[in-house]
């Protein structure tokens, strides 16, 4: 067991965790941030994705002890109340099914929209071509994606 | 062993067409709510402060019952939906069927829920009326408000009081459609809010005091035991609490996930095993005895004239053989429970698309009598049949009962998910059909060999209804054919087997749809009006067990073809499929998918879907339910379960090639506006997709495909 100290949502968290944890352990089961969620394990599916530094991650694969002093955001820091344009767009696109993957695909496109504010669908192919949804939700993703870009013009009710 | 009751539901599961009733006339639940709200059944609650509080009787899984069911319920009662409060039902006397699968859940609360909101408009008003002094003829509701001569208004909240004094009316009138002002209105999720900030709570989410977590080391063999191993293994790993054997396997109780994990990878190293019997099981084997079985005698589904003797005597008989692959559920949230056995009884926390019969079956493993067992159940992070399952809760009972003290969370992992799955079986299909001299169809029998899902189900009992059960697609062929011969003949094999999103109809169908394709072309046929021409110009007619209404099927036909301009020159290398199906009688799907085919790469463009499931109580919940069908259909034609010395071969995502967003195509679904009783969605987008787009590969390339999953190259 190490002790390490983490930023998370610019929050700083001290947390005592075997070195080899994944980061994902440690805002689940540590933290009781489980907005993150587990789906594979392996860096497979994307349920788990936070943003570290910046950069999108798999939290799943990510030991604790390689995080450092890097800035965590999880699905809870990207907006508590829902603001965040993804997630109006999400609730405006009705994506959502069972939901579980959601997370991870908001915080795989946030991370998509901070370095390509207006993205093609190309670039969106690109970027969540590794996040699973066995609902099928993939459209209203795309959509959704366009959506908070301010690209696609309101859906009618 | 099992009960009839078990066996109604598992065969509703399958789609028998059952319905079971709800308890509309439940009394309140005694407490708080009671005292202080307006509770007039088990559904409702309506607090002073004008508050709803819905209790939803099935279970929600990203099929949108949170929404459906109260918009339902919201409509007869007018009540303002930005106010209402939706919670989970408990398995208990109120709500004894909680069982949620075979597209049923609109179906079968549709009457008990519109009653239930009726009557207590009708007390509402009649409390209103009474407070005027007016009769309740001349009041009406709208949006939480009683309104009343002379521009009278009173809120829903200052009228509980006394339309709680009121009796409860047996038979109150349901309002017309004409008056709907919420159904047929698109509503988005309930849960939407809570999912995009990640504060929505599925199983593996839930965090009680004191809680542990445990990991199962299992026999990656079905039915196989551990012989010897070394628990200082797994109790060596820093947070590591207990080691205890449970039915299953042997539990690693830890203080965190990780934790559990890491111990029982050390616990693994040290196990050896008792495989038992099924230890050189595999999937080349299974399929001789399959192909041997068609050959045998089977369980006769369907009979009509004698198809074997037409066939034999047809000028021209067409013979196929098709293979459908074993599959897993591969839900993204892995089996879980957390479970808490105390002095009084146990409680549960988890994900599950059957409450009683966890309940019950969680009682029973304790033997304690069922209503001592509690059980909360969140939102499942997808359940598409797996959930009916009661093998994790069952399990996590154990593994709460051997740790004792505080609740503890068994989680799967990823592995643990796809090797321990209730898989849906593989099935082969032999198809014939028998054509009379002007090129009209005499004959056709579909025959399907394979491992029976209710039989796994009922561990190990043949029930009455499994011919039935197995044969759903394939018995219930819609075509006026005068001979016809539908038979299953049962295959052993060892592994659990379950419910998957649209079950035995999508191998039946697929293998069906396929096979009608086929015939059209060796007839010259366009494969739309061979269809039409096959089903007639009929009404309701009765087909096997349930009973089609041809022109709804036609409808749905036509309507897909026309939207997707079926007969239009396409480009090279792009081709048009075409299937159709009535669900058990309920749903009508009609789907046309356009492929192209480059350099053997295959691209799905577009699938246009049209549908009838009668009324349609939230447009956006249907159009969602019919895009994420077509996918999991489409899923199942690149990922399969095979099988090596017993052990299923494929342990994630990277071997079970699921559907990524770049591959979705476009999907225009088309309704057909109808007023009849409304169905389910859930499932029946799912069986068409799939011949459609290999309907589609044949007219773009001339390759028909007959076994899946399509391989690299293949096409």
């Amino acid at each position: 067991m190490a002790e390490y100290t983490l930023s998370i949502n610019g929050q700083s968290h001290t947390v005592e965790a075997s070195p080899d944890m994944p980061l994902l352990w440690v805002l689940r089961d540590r933290l009781k941030l489980t907005g993150t969620k587990f789906g594979c394990g392996q860096g497979l599916c994307g349920a788990c994705t936070v943003h570290l530094g910046g950069e999108p991650v798999r939290s799943c694969v990510t030991p604790v002890s390689d995080v450092g002093a890097k800035r965590i955001t999880t699905i809870e820091g990207l907006d508590l109340h829902g603001a965040h344009p993804l997630q109006r767009a999400w609730i405006e696109v009705d994506v959502a099914q069972c939901g579980y993957c959601q997370t991870g695909q908001i915080m795989t496109a946030a991370a998509l929209l901070a370095k390509h504010p207006k993205p093609t669908d190309r670039d969106i192919d690109q970027a969540m071509g590794e996040n699973v949804c066995r609902c099928g939700t993939y459209l209203r993703i795309r959509e959704a994606i366009h959506r908070a870009a301010g690209q696609r013009k309101e859906v009618a009710p | 062993m099992t009960s009839r009751r078990d066996f109604l539901k598992v065969t509703g599961a399958a789609g028998a067409g059952l319905v079971l009733g709800l308890h509309l006339e439940a009394k309140p639940q005694p407490g708080e709510a009671a005292k202080t709200a307006f509770h007039p059944n088990a559904f409702l609650a309506i607090r002073p402060d004008g508050t709803a509080q819905i209790t939803v009787p099935k279970v929600e899984m990203g099929q949108g019952v949170r929404t459906a069911l109260p918009l339902v319920l919201a409509e007869e009662l007018d009540l303002d939906w930005s106010r209402i409060e939706v919670v989970n039902a408990h398995p208990g006397p109120d709500f004894k069927d909680l069982g949620t699968g075979g597209s049923r859940s609109v179906g079968a609360t549709w009457i008990p829920l519109r009653k239930a909101g009726a009557a207590a408009r009708e007390m509402l008003k009649a409390a209103a009326a009474a407070t005027w002094q007016v009769s309740a003829d001349q009041c009406r509701t709208e949006k939480g408000f009683v309104l009343g001569p002379g521009g009278k208004k009173l809120s829903y909240g200052a009228l509980v009081e006394e339309a709680a004094k009121l009796p409860v009316p047996k038979d109150p009138p349901l309002k017309k459609s004409a008056d709907y002002h919420l159904l047929g209105k698109r509503t988005p999720r309930f849960d939407g809010p809570a999912i995009v900030t990640g504060k929505a709570t599925f199983g593996l989410d839930v965090r009680r005091p004191g809680q542990r977590f445990a990991a199962v080391l299992r026999c990656p063999v079905p039915g196989g035991k551990p012989k010897a191993w070394d628990e200082a293994r797994a109790k060596a790993v820093r947070g590591v609490k207990a080691v205890a054997e449970v039915p299953t396997g042997i539990a690693v109780i830890a203080e965190s996930t990780w934790a559990a994990f890491k111990g029982r990878e050390a616990l693994a190293a040290t196990v050896t095993w008792n495989e038992g019997p099924h230890k050189d099981f595999n999937s080349r084997d299974l399929e001789a005895r399959m192909r041997a079985a068609l050959d045998g005698p089977a369980d006769t589904a369907r009979q009509l004239g004698d198809a074997p003797a037409v066939l034999k005597t047809s000028p021209r008989r067409i013979e196929s053989e098709y293979f459908f692959p074993f599959q897993a559920h591969a839900t993204m949230e892995p089996m879980n429970a957390t479970a808490q056995v105390h002095e009084d009884g146990a409680d549960l926390w988890l994900g599950t698309q059957d409450p009683n019969e966890t309940q019950e079956r969680a009682a029973k493993a304790l033997g304690l009598k069922t209503e001592q067992v509690k059980v909360d159940v969140v939102l499942l992070g997808g359940g598409f049949g797996r959930r009916l399952g009661t093998d994790f809760s069952r399990e996590a009972i154990h593994v709460a009962k051997a740790a004792g003290g505080g609740p503890i969370q068994v989680v799967w992992s990823r592995e643990d998910d796809f090797g321990h799955d209730l898989f849906h079986p593989a099935t082969l299909h032999r198809m014939q059909a028998g054509l009379d001299g002007s090129g009209g169809i005499a004959a056709w029998s579909h025959r399907i060999a394979g491992p029976a899902i209710l039989r796994s189900w009922l561990e190990g009992t043949k029930a009455p209804g499994q011919t039935q059960a197995e044969t759903n697609g394939a018995s219930d062929i819609p075509y006026d054919i005068p001979a016809l011969d539908v038979a299953f003949a049962e295959v052993e094999a060892p592994m659990p087997l379950g419910w998957w999103r649209a079950v035995e109809i999508v191998p039946n169908v697929f293998a069906r749809e396929c096979f009608v394709d086929e015939v059209a072309h060796a007839l010259g046929k366009d494969a739309l009006q061979l269809r039409l021409d096959w089903l007639g110009q009929r009404g309701r007619v009765k087909v096997g067990r349930h009973e089609v209404d041809i022109a709804r099927l036609r409808r749905v036909l036509e309507l897909a073809a026309t939207k997707a301009d079926w007969g239009r020159k396409l480009p090279a290398g792009h081709g048009l499929g075409l299937a159709c199906h009535a669900y058990d009688g309920r749903t009508y799907a009609a789907e046309v998918a356009e492929v192209s085919v480059a350099k053997g790469q295959l691209r799905i463009h577009k699938v246009t879907c049209a549908v009838d499931c009668g009324l349609v109580v939230n447009p956006a919940g249907l159009e969602a339910q019919v895009e994420g069908g077509i996918a999991w259909g489409l899923s199942a034609l690149f990922t399969q379960i095979t099988w090596e010395k017993g052990r299923a071969m494929q342990t994630s995502y990277q071997d079970f090639p699921l559907l990524r967003l770049p591959d979705m195509p476009l999907i225009e679904t088309h309704v057909v506006t109808s007023a009849e009783t409304p169905s389910g969605m859930g499932e029946p987008p799912v069986p068409v997709a799939i011949p459609a787009v290999l309907n589609a590969i044949f007219a773009a390339t001339g390759k028909r495909i007959r076994r899946l999953p399509l391989e690299d190259g293949l096409i």
